[in-house]
């Protein structure tokens, strides 16, 4: 099963690089949805890196773990709870996933406020840049500030600066007990989550869904015990968290299309225009408040304008149709370094072209 | 080639010159330049490495960083950016030819948002003056480097500095949000956002460690933290610095992740009692500092585990701080252990690698070996939890040749650290001081890509040059070899 195949996917690469043609990253496709779809994208060859997979290295005591980014996602999570530990992102496990593309696509579950993003646990990646080149950054130390920090920079480009070879992680112990509490609470009020942010409390959860907030606490026994008579609320045991984190929650069977906004936790309500037919977008608040998922037939556009005003920014979540637009523009100087940092892995936008910020692609 | 004098400034014309251009740029800012006033930024706190800039300027206005970078790209002068000058790799070491930007007049606390858990502060702010400000709201900004009450924050994310309570609290990188910067070129923009992401690259992440060599910093958004309930102090002594080490692993294989985990040996905790005279027991030949933090029925737990694991390690004696009085005590003589370790010599040289755990015994034994074959002394402080070294090199600058074997000996060191697996920084930097080491930890294509990343931000090399990146040319003068995943060019480090 395990299997290094980074020889020949620099070979097929390099190939590209010599004459010129795009290439279409795939893992376990599993995240199709994602992304913008290109007009070129049927033309584009595929690059799977699903072959190259394997733990190479991990050592429970030094809370890292090193595989191949074709490793499938639910190998790394099962290795690493036989030895009592985790992802502290806690990633989507959409079936067939493969922990590069989880990494490329830069997708962290409901913990995410709480422990950090999988940018925050990475430590090490090697890639295949857009110019065929096997590149090395960062290592399999807990702290590196050796050049620039592009291991991190990897993580949700969409392989537009490199396609993942290997990449290292900061892995950390299970709790010894998770623990999920409701609460009323009027709709699209994120208050009370703001406030209990601002306490100190074993948290690593916090959503409002509807008319019902739920918290999670993870930690030691005593300590989840103590914050949950502290907090009162209801125990639960249909915990909406996996489903909130793997897509398949009742909220988003919905079948308009998806939209992530990304603002601070404390961000009021947004105003989402009803759509055409006259339904109001349906609005679910996760990570505190800070990641709320939008349900509504509204233009691109005008999500992004709405996303702008509250100094965040949106990403659609479901399938699009060739061109049409799924990430926050970039503007100004911002947009010209971008376009240049993405020059400088790719000068000829081979990688996954027209997959992420079109305008990064000029 | 030959100068034509008739063209090419004096020294001191381009130094008048610059000068007057900059004072008219920076009208509500301050210019130095005579000779005795450029002296006290001729180093930081590397004092290796020593250079006078043309002129330092101070703006105090983000509209004058902007005007002075723009002059700077337009006359192709090479510009550093100075915090407090705290930095230990020389990364803010002036450019002869160019000038130094201080950002020392930019120390306002712009906005404190105790419900909202964030601050806004301008670069110049120290880093312990946020938590100083944000405490009475029971808050408190997480990343604690030992100059805490020294540097700035704009130096921090420069460096991604950590700290002692960086094993479970993150880096630099982990706890801000969002900064204003402005390019070579002038132009200001906001990098991050306020709530966890932002649209399109991870700029937040390449910017932080950047060293200045990207973007100057001329505000951060940091977050604030909830002051734990409880913290509690374990202090463990050992007979040796092996069951030191050995205890580190099996806290974390406990499932444990103290909020600081950290190894003195024997010289180091003999200097910081002398120093600080906190209690430590100077006839150990190890002492651990652990803390425990959470509430109190979780630091109750785990402390119970903690002192067990220690036990099962050979600890000779534990120690829980008694109040929070002497927790702060014993905390203080760590973070006072480089300058007090700097008191049993006249000059101390710190060195930053970091390696997988599971190597400390190893590399703590080579080191002891390396010390007695270049005759220097070493003492060890350091962020054991998370393998970050800090050897510091005790010698005698004004004994001829002592300087260049100290930084050898520096070397060897950083160079042991790759050749285990490890990086030659941790949280100090590349700045000039480990440039050369650079090329043994990476290849020529990755160290190509650097300069790459360099050149999307600043084409022309301005911003603070010579750094952190070396030339493939000096890399190949100095002779070294990338390590590339135990190929090891130094044959002496199999004998171990
Ligand atoms: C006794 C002692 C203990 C220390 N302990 C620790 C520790 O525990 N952990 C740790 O990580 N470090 C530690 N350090 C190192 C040092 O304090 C940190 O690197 C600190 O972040 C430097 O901050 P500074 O303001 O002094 O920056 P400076 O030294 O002035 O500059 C450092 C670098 O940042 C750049 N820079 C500064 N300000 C800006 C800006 N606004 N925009 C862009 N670039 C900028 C400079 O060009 C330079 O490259 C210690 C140093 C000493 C002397």
């Amino acid at each position: 099963m395990n299997h290094d195949a980074s020889a020949a996917l620099l070979d097929t690469v390099q190939q590209h690089v010599a004459n010129g043609l795009p290439l279409r990253i795939v893992g376990g496709n599993s995240k199709s949805f994602l992304g913008r779809v290109s007009e070129s994208a049927e033309e584009m060859t595929t690059l799977s890196v699903a072959e190259h997979r394997g733990v190479t290295n991990y050592e429970p005591t030094e809370l890292v773990m090193s595989a191949r980014s074709g490793t499938p996602l639910s190998l790394v999570i099962d290795t690493l709870k036989q030895s009592g530990q985790q992802l502290p992102f806690d990633p989507p496990q959409l079936p067939g996933a493969t922990l590069g593309g989880t990494l490329a696509c830069g997708l962290s579950g409901p913990v995410r406020p709480y422990c950090g993003a999988v940018r925050d646990h990475t430590l090490g990646t090697r890639v295949i840049s857009g110019k065929g080149e096997d590149l090395a950054f960062g290592g399999e130390v807990m702290k590196n500030v050796a050049g620039y920090d592009v291991s991190r920079v990897q993580i949700g480009a969409y392989g537009t600066l490199g396609v993942l070879l290997d990449v290292s992680l900061k892995v950390l112990p299970l709790p010894e007990t998770t623990r999920t509490l409701a609460f009323e609470q009027s709709e699209h009020d994120c208050s009370a989550m703001v406030k209990l942010a601002r306490h100190f409390l074993p948290v690593t959860g916090a959503a409002l869904i509807g008319s019902r907030r739920y918290i999670r606490l993870a930690g030691s026994d005593a300590g989840v015990q103590a914050a949950a008579s502290e907090l009162g609320g209801d125990a639960v045991d249909d915990a909406p968290w996996d489903a909130l984190r793997d897509f398949t929650h009742t909220f988003f069977q919905d079948e308009r299309p998806t939209w992530r906004i990304s603002v601070a936790d404390y961000t009021p309500k947004l105003a989402i225009p009803d759509d055409k037919d006259g339904s109001p977008a349906s609005v679910l608040y996760d990570w505190g408040g800070a990641q709320r998922w939008v349900k509504t037939t509204l233009p691109a556009q005008e999500i992004f304008a709405l996303a702008a005003s509250a100094n965040g920014h949106a990403t659609r979540f479901s399938s699009a149709s060739v061109g049409d637009a799924t990430h926050q523009p970039i503007e100004g100087v911002a947009a010209r370094l971008q376009t240049q940092l993405r020059t400088s892995f790719d000068p000829q936008r081979l990688l996954n072209r027209g997959r992420f910020h079109p305008e990064l692609d000029t | 080639m030959a100068a034509n004098p008739e063209t090419v400034l004096s020294r001191r014309d381009k130094r008048k010159q610059y000068a007057a251009e900059l004072r008219a740029l920076t009208p509500t800012g301050q210019i130095l330049h005579s000779d005795e006033d450029l002296r006290p930024y001729e180093s930081d706190g590397l004092t290796l490495f020593k250079a006078a800039p043309l002129v330092v300027v101070l703006p105090a206005s983000v509209e004058e960083v902007q005007a002075v970078l723009k002059w700077a790209s337009e006359r192709s002068v090479p510009v550093v950016a100075r915090g407090a000058g705290t930095g230990l790799s020389g990364g803010a070491l002036p450019h002869e030819d160019g000038i130094l930007l201080g950002l020392a007049k930019f120390n306002q606390i712009l906005e404190l948002n105790p419900e909202h858990g964030y601050a806004r502060v301008q670069p110049g702010v120290r880093n312990l003056a946020i938590s100083d400000a944000a405490r009475p709201h029971g808050l408190y900004y997480a990343p604690d480097p030992s100059s805490q009450i020294a540097c700035t924050i704009g130096g921090n994310v420069a460096e991604n500095s950590g700290g002692v309570h960086c094993l479970k609290y993150g880096l630099t990188v982990h706890n801000i949000l969002a900064i204003k910067v402005v390019t070579i070129e002038g132009e200001l923009l906001t990098i991050g956002a306020p709530g966890c992401d932002d649209a399109g690259y991870d700029l937040m992440a390449l910017l932080t460690g950047s060293e200045g060599m990207l973007a100057v910093t001329v505000e951060v958004m940091v977050k604030l933290l909830p002051v734990p309930p409880l913290a509690k102090l374990v202090m463990a002594a050992f007979d040796s610095v092996e069951d030191a080490g050995d205890a580190v692993g099996r806290v974390i294989a406990e499932g444990i992740i103290p909020a600081g985990l950290e190894l003195m040996d024997n010289p180091a905790i003999r200097a910081a009692e002398d120093f600080a005279g906190c209690g430590y027991p100077v006839d150990a030949a190890a002492v651990l500092l652990c803390e425990l933090d959470g509430t109190e029925a979780e630091v109750e737990a785990q402390i119970g585990r903690v002192s067990d694991v220690f036990n099962a390690s050979n600890a000779k004696t534990l120690h829980i701080a008694n109040s929070e009085e002497e927790r702060l005590l014993l905390w203080k003589g760590r973070k006072s252990a480089f300058p007090a370790v700097g008191r049993l010599s006249p000059d101390y040289y710190c060195i930053d690698g970091t390696i997988p755990r599971r190597e400390l015994s190893k590399v703590l034994a080579r080191m002891d070996e390396l010390s007695k074959e270049f005759n220097l002394r070493i003492a060890n402080v350091f962020h054991a939890g998370d393998g970050n070294l800090h050897p510091l090199i005790l010698y005698d600058a004004s004994i001829e040749g002592e300087s260049e074997r100290t930084e050898r000996l520096g070397s060897e060191i950083l160079q042991l650290c790759v050749a285990v697996g490890g990086t030659v920084t941790g949280e100090h930097g590349v700045g000039v001081e480990k440039i050369n080491e650079m090329c043994v930890q990476f290849d020529t294509h990755t160290l190509e890509q650097f300069h790459a990343v360099k050149a999307a931000f600043d084409p022309n090399g301005l911003l603070n040059p010579g750094k952190v990146v070396p030339t493939l040319q000096r890399c190949a003068e100095f002779g070294a070899m990338h390590v590339h995943k135990g190929q090891l060019p130094h044959p002496d480090i199999e004998r171990f």
